[in-house]
């Protein structure tokens, strides 16, 4: 299977969704995982080809029920164990 | 190793009235240092009131930060401030107790400072360190050293 991409989204795609992706980088690094990831803001994300959202809770809100991907929503974006328990959640559920 | 936040945009125990004031002060040291210009507070604000305090990411801690706008932005820089009385932005991680801004020209230059200010904050219990430092120079020391 090709490389799944994940779209990091935050309000205009350079701050939190950035820091959200340098986490998943780094989880899928240390778990010797493939994927590309990028940052995208939610005004525009719907649009951005991608197999998944990953995305904050109040954000989520707007685009869930447009979404036509799997949006997996992050809690608190700071929280290694969670971004780590949901990015190896969604890579398991590929295979 | 070029630092991550300049001394002149560090301030702790910042007086703030509501979460918007916050957002201010942090934006303030910004100015001050010529790194931005005022209407980049008002964006981060409007960005705010219009997508939500998605921006408060962890408890007690928000990254306030606007679109990438090279006019109002001189640099790609941070600055922080801790708050002597904590803020509520309606967000499930309040009472905000820090507020870090960023600014940027575009969506790669800062690419570098963010890898890096993010391992720091990835830390644990980082935004606790932060809040217990009583001057700018200690908190200085816990993001740059």
């Amino acid at each position: 299977m090709n490389k799944p991409k994940i779209q990091c989204v935050c309000g205009f795609g350079c701050g939190s969704s950035l820091m959200l992706r340098m986490a998943i980088d780094d989880i899928l690094k240390k778990h010797g995982l493939e994927a590309e990831t990028f940052c995208g803001d939610v005004g525009s994300c719907m649009a951005n080809q991608c197999d998944s959202i990953f995305i904050s809770r109040d954000l989520a809100e707007r685009i869930k029920d447009r979404a036509n991907v799997p949006v997996i929503v992050i809690e608190d974006f700071m929280n290694a164990q969670e971004v780590e328990e949901k990015t190896l959640a969604y890579m398991n559920s590929l295979q | 190793m070029e630092v991550l936040i300049q001394k002149e945009n560090i301030a702790v125990n910042v007086e703030a009235k509501d979460w918007q004031d916050a957002i201010r002060k942090a934006g303030q040291l910004l100015i001050d240092s010529d790194h931005i210009k005022e209407d980049y507070i008002n964006q981060m604000i409007d960005g705010v009131k219009e997508l939500g305090p998605y921006i408060v990411l962890t408890q007690g801690f928000a990254l306030a930060h606007a679109a990438p706008n090279k006019d109002l932005v001189n640099q790609p820089s941070l600055s922080m401030v801790t708050l002597s009385d904590p803020v509520e932005f309606r967000s499930p991680h309040d009472p905000v107790k820090v507020v870090m801004c960023l600014a940027c020209t575009d969506k790669v230059t800062h690419l570098d400072l963010m890898s890096r200010i993010a391992k720091k904050l990835m830390k644990e219990n980082i935004i606790e360190e932060l809040t217990k430092c009583g001057s700018s120079d200690e908190l200085y020391h816990v993001i740059n050293d």
